[in-house]
């Protein structure tokens, strides 16, 4: 294998781990509140259309940035809402968001043109860094930096002990005095500004079009990394760099002439999904989840 | 140590901290007499005042109302002379009043330090953990509460995890410290610990209120002491004033019960049988020489004590739940130790249970499928695993009626929406019908009538007259008494003592619940 | 509470479905405003072009025939606690094992039947494993059924395009053989007899969770896990039942789909004809309320949409995608217990400040 192809490696690498490792930051937040949201693949996919549109009606990829993030954040508004004040079912509003955000997101695609499919122009992408060795997006330093941020925020603010101790045990937060439900929604908007982020990034950086498949499960295996952490978003950038390894593998053998003939493309794209399911299995023994995690608080 | 006969003179000049004057709680819809009726309390600077009774006596309510959780019905409360009114428990810390509650409120993953986080208000982003931590150890210093502030509050002992719950408290700086029970969870040197720690608080000047049932405590740590039963006061006075047998009086009553003659026992063999064991959840205590209880066939045993002192563990251990930690279960000649519940059923083991609402049914299942809960596997309710209608809708048709529960409705009336007594008139025909050998009756009669009370009182002597045993696990000293031909008291996770029913003494059995280890004269 | 008549009760789960249904119309007809549609000829359009003829009646129950069974898979889960979301996967599965039973060349019946028993066996092995790795890891099954999902589709596309291959047409699998294939009603409808097998399955399934011991042991655990351990049934149990029975009910529906559908009566590269029939089928299991009878009629109500959906976007050209649109709505709405007190609430509300 020659140098060129371990870069390549590298930087598919890097590139993959972003939305899964931007996601699961913040399903770490929320989850460290107790809530417990299988709508983020819905979130990614809103995400991914409201930057690509965002990014072509301002004609600027970093407002299309930011219209990801703000979607994002309204869709983990009613998750949040729905969880906490409306005490419904999280898993429930979560299949419902993925279910919208596919018809909307497809029915978005129908009306603009190709259904299915939407490229996004170049000028509006998110401009790469050039690095001798390859391309990176400045995405990538971004990702380590909200690793280390959030990080930051859960282990060594007063805030985190908030949010840790609503997901851990909500009855005594509520004595000490704690809006459960407040600190939860908060938690919930903030999954859903990362998430949208994520599904920004996959549509105006990495494949640079929009089409109804573009999140391929990310969503999912970024709450098993969420599994993989143990909650630490630093461990989440180490989880989303192996499987975003995997994924780079995949496209990188599905291409590669020799070894695309001998291994099936199929089983490599299966991979990440395989190996997610093995370390879920592994570590979920060994992890410590909040206690309170998925159980709405009702005050007795 | 400061004697008690020192102390007692300079209380009566020192100030009045908190007091309750003809303070009353009821909570309508639930009990249906008062909780609290026209209770006077105070509390002083210096002192360490006791709330003796029994459950239900209404000790936790008051010391919930003045610190802030509940709201009283009636009645003025004063912090040092001023009438207050708290509508949360912040109210209340911010007017000095600080409860620790019986249940630790702690974070088991965060550390003392962090746990204690978790109350202060402090800016967002700001993390003065060094500073949480240095202040742990200044109270530390100052009361001798021996915790490390960066331990994993998980990994600490119940003692030391109540000592956290205490420091809490003591962040915000209270002058009055309502203390429920604490000693439930700790070790009797853990205890008499704690009891250094309080007499250091209230010599510092604070007001301590120490909620109990258990007699050497009361005269290990208190200045006075009020007793409360059924939600009057009994009377308070100096500890110096009284004896442990006069306060026994006073807390569990006098009257006479009335021992409902029956036949004696017929029978020689074992029905329960427990060698040593103790139960899971219990086996952290230092006692663990287990518990060795013995039923004969046709008689009933009353197991009388507090709640919360091993009568839980001890249930899910002799009917399945949960298996033991350690020592043996038979029934009936069999080694069930560690077999599951379906095993214990099978075996002829009914079980009335505590909590009839979230365990004895499924709430949202209807009344026939909730009296065919255990049995439905069997002839002649299916047959080739389908269920047959008829025969279920006849045969709980005839337990409504024998055991006169009011139901709507047998496949329409989901269970949720009945009374709790009516549950519990279904629980009980379900789980007496087939006249199983061994009933473990766990409160079997609270929140009936009268008239309920005395069918089930009848019920069981009948069982007993064709053969059952019966395990009868109760708090209503008077239900023991009169229905038990042995009664062993449970305290703190062991047998004190057993006695024969008839003609039991009153004041030993309330000496052994109150933890008291004198022999039966 | 006082507690209401219960025939009345019993209503109070359909009234918040309608209820449901009302908001996701609603909220769709404003999605199509915002878009410049007219709602009400949108509206007409997808009700004509679902039952307004005896061909669109038989289409609509032609769709419905496997969101049936999928939203029975879900909803046996549910019923027992347990969120199954793993239909899509099992259904692929079911399918190219029926499929593949043409390779045996087997005389009909036999060849059908033999179908149908090896669909109903992949889905199993399909759900066996979430199952065990529930019971034996305590791995969450929304993780581990999506990852067989997925693990599903890649593995159906390897199947396609490298074992199953029909020799002639390289994006297809093998057909189903011709005396194989479920007759159809209709000549130029797709409606067949996999129908009649779904509504079988409904009732055999209403009767296994109220009329017998096994459907007893699963509500309950459903209901209250400890109250069920104190009545002595096994948690563990139920866990591994509802698994297999719900994975070999989708692994049926993946059946019948390839069985029934003209003019291939093979699976087809990219499974069009499958995919999205199990995350529907969990709309589809909600709106019913996890209730067999309440499936029926929400699949002929997704049924519905999906035909009509299809005339509504011919005219007045409004997308077939807003259909799915609906859906999330009204699965949200339906995510709120309190929907109804919501709504009276709201009205309270309104009528206060009149």
């Amino acid at each position: 294998m020659e140098l060129t192809h371990i870069w390549g490696i590298l930087f598919i690498s890097l590139h993959a781990m972003v939305p899964i490792t931007l996601a699961a930051i913040g399903e770490t937040i929320e989850e460290s509140a107790g809530l417990f949201n299988i709508g983020l693949e819905g979130i990614l996919l809103f995400g991914a259309l409201a930057g690509a549109l965002g990014a072509q009606a301002s004609g600027s990829a970093l407002v299309g940035l930011f219209t990801g993030m703000g979607v994002g954040a309204l869709i983990g508004l009613v998750f949040g809402t729905i969880s906490t004040s409306l005490r419904g079912s999280q898993l429930i509003s979560g299949v419902g968001i993925n279910l919208l955000a596919l018809g909307f997101v497809a029915l978005m695609l129908s009306v603009m043109g190709a259904p299915g499919f939407h490229s996004v122009a170049r000028e509006v992408q998110v401009p790469l860094i050039p690095l001798g060795i390859g391309n990176l997006s400045p995405l990538v330093p971004i990702t380590v930096i909200v690793a280390i941020g959030v990080w930051w925020l859960l282990r060594r603010t007063q805030l985190g002990i908030w949010i840790r101790a609503v997901g851990e045990n909500p009855a005594a937060a509520d004595v000490a005095g704690i809006r459960v439900n407040r600190v939860r929604l908060g938690a919930a908007v903030a999954a859903g500004v990362l998430a949208g982020l994520a599904g920004a990034y996959l549509s105006i950086d990495w494949f640079g079009a929009v089409t109804k498949e573009i999140t391929a499960g990310r969503g999912f295996i970024a709450l098993a990394i969420v599994v993989f952490s143990g909650l630490n978003p630093l461990l989440a950038l180490l989880g989303g760099f192996i499987f975003g390894f995997f994924d780079g593998l995949a496209t990188w053998v599905a291409t590669y002439p020799g070894i695309k003939d001998i291994i099936p493309w199929q089983f490599v794209a299966m991979t990440p999904y395989v190996v997610t399911l093995a370390v879920v299995a592994g570590m979920i023994g060994r992890v410590r989840f909040p206690s309170a995690l998925g159980v709405p608080y009702m005050r007795e | 140590m400061k004697t008690r006969s020192d102390t007692s003179s300079v209380l009566d000049k020192s100030d009045v901290l908190l007091e309750a004057r003809g303070l009353s709680k009821g909570f309508p819809g639930v009990w249906e007499h008062l909780i609290l009726d026209k209770l006077d309390f105070d509390v002083r600077s210096g002192e360490v005042h006791t709330l003796l009774g029994e459950n239900g006596a209404g000790k936790t309510v008051i010391a919930n109302i003045l610190s802030g959780y509940y709201e009283k019905t009636e009645g003025e409360i004063r912090v040092k002379g001023k009438l207050v009114h708290f509508r949360s428990p912040r109210e209340g810390l911010a007017h000095g009043i600080a409860m620790v509650h019986q249940e630790l409120m702690l974070v088991p993953a965060f550390t003392v330090a962090e746990n204690i986080m978790v109350g202060l208000d402090a800016p967002l982003f700001s993390y003065d953990i060094t500073g949480v931590e240095n202040r742990i150890r200044m109270l530390v210093e100052r009361y001798g509460l021996q915790v490390d502030p960066k331990a994993l509050v998980e990994d600490l002992s119940a003692g030391q995890q109540q000592r956290v719950e205490i420091l809490k408290v003591l962040f915000h700086e209270p002058e009055v410290l309502l203390l429920d029970e604490p000693t439930s969870l700790l070790t009797p040197s853990e205890a008499d610990q704690l009891f250094i720690v309080l007499r250091a608080m209230a010599d510092d000047g604070k007001g301590i209120v120490f909620i109990s049932h258990k007699m050497r405590e009361v005269f290990a740590v208190s200045d006075r002491v009020t007793v409360l039963k059924l939600g009057k006061t009994q009377g308070t006075c100096h500890i110096t004033e009284t004896n442990e047998d006069e306060l026994t009086r006073r807390t569990f009553g006098e009257t006479v019960p009335n021992y409902m003659e029956r036949p004696p026992v017929a029978h020689k063999e074992l029905a329960l049988n427990t060698i040593e064991m103790v139960p899971s959840g219990l086996d952290k205590k230092t006692n663990s020489k287990g518990i060795s209880l013995k039923i004969r066939r046709g008689e009933i045993m009353g197991l009388a004590g507090v709640s919360g002192n091993g009568q839980t563990e001890l249930i899910e251990a002799v009917t399945g739940l949960v298996p033991p930690a350690s020592g043996e279960v038979w029934i009936l000649n069999a080694d069930m130790t560690g077999r599951t519940p379906k095993e214990f059923i099978e075996h002829g083991v009914a079980h009335i249970p505590e909590r009839r609402r979230e365990i004895g049914i499924v709430e949202q299942m209807y009344v026939a499928e909730n009296v065919v809960l255990k049995d439905y596997r069997k002839t002649p309710f299916s047959k080739n695993t389908v269920l047959r209608h008829q025969q279920i809708s006849s045969h709980a048709d005839k337990i409504v009626e024998k055991f006169n529960a009011l139901v709507p409705d047998l496949w329409q009336t989901e269970c949720r929406i009945l009374s709790g007594g009516n549950i519990q008139r279904l629980i009980l025909g379900r789980e007496t019908w087939r006249k199983p050998p061994v009933i473990i009756a766990s409160h079997p009669t609270e929140g009936l009538d009268a008239k309920a009370i005395r069918h089930t009182w009848e019920l069981f002597l009948a069982l007993r007259a064709e053969g059952s045993a019966v395990l009868l696990v109760s708090e209503d000293l008077d239900e023991i008494m009169s229905l038990s031909d042995r009664i062993a008291v449970m305290f703190d996770g062991k047998i004190m003592g057993t006695v024969d029913g008839k003609g039991a003494d009153r004041e030993i059995l309330g000496h052994w619940m109150a933890g008291g280890t004198a022999s039966a004269a | 509470m006082s507690s209401p008549k219960p025939w009345i009760r019993n209503l109070t789960p359909v009234t918040e479905s309608l209820l449901a249904g009302v908001v996701g119309l609603v909220i769709g007809a404003f999605i199509m405003l915002a878009f410049g549609y007219n709602p009400i000829a949108a509206y007409r359009s997808l009700f004509v072009g679902s039952v307004g003829s005896v061909y669109s009646w038989a289409e609509l129950f032609a769709n419905a025939t496997p969101l049936i069974l999928t939203a029975l898979t879900f909803a046996i889960a549910m019923r027992g606690g347990l969120f199954n979301i793993g239909a899509e996967g099992q259904l692929y599965m079911g399918a190219l094992a029926a499929v593949s039973v043409s390779l045996l060349h087997l005389p009909a019946p036999f060849n059908w039947i033999v179908a149908i028993l090896a669909a109903m066996v992949a889905g199993m092995i399909w759900s066996l494993p979430v199952a065990l790795l529930k019971l034996g890891r305590g791995v969450h099954e929304v993780i581990s059924t999506i990852m067989f999902n997925w693990i599903a589709h890649f593995f159906a596309f390897y199947l396609i395009a490298n074992v199953l291959t029909d020799p002639q047409r390289g994006e297809r699998t093998i057909a189903i053989s011709e005396s194989a294939r479920l007759t159809r009603f209709f000549p130029d409808a797709t409606l067949n007899s996999g129908l009649l097998i779904s509504l079988v399955t409904v009732v055999v399934i209403f009767f296994l969770l109220w009329r017998t011991s096994t459907g007893f042991e699963i509500r309950s655990a459903g209901y209250n896990p400890h109250a069920s351990h104190y009545a002595g049934i096994s948690i563990r149990k139920q866990v591994l039942r509802v698994f297999l029975i719900g994975g070999a009910i989708a692994g049926l529906a993946g059946a019948i789909v390839v069985m029934g559908r003209p003019p291939y009566y093979a699976v087809l590269s990219g499974l069009p004809q499958l995919v999205n029939l199990g995350f529907d089928g969990i709309g589809v299991a909600m709106i019913g309320r996890n209730h067999p009878i309440g499936i029926v009629f929400a699949a002929i109500f997704f049924g519905g949409l999906m035909t009509g959906g299809r005339i509504m976007q011919f005219d007045p050209g409004v997308p077939f995608e807003l259909v799915r649109v609906i859906q999330g709505i009204i699965i949200l709405a339906l995510a709120i217990p309190e929907l109804r007190r919501l709504f009276s609430l709201a009205r309270e509300r309104l009528s206060g400040r009149k």
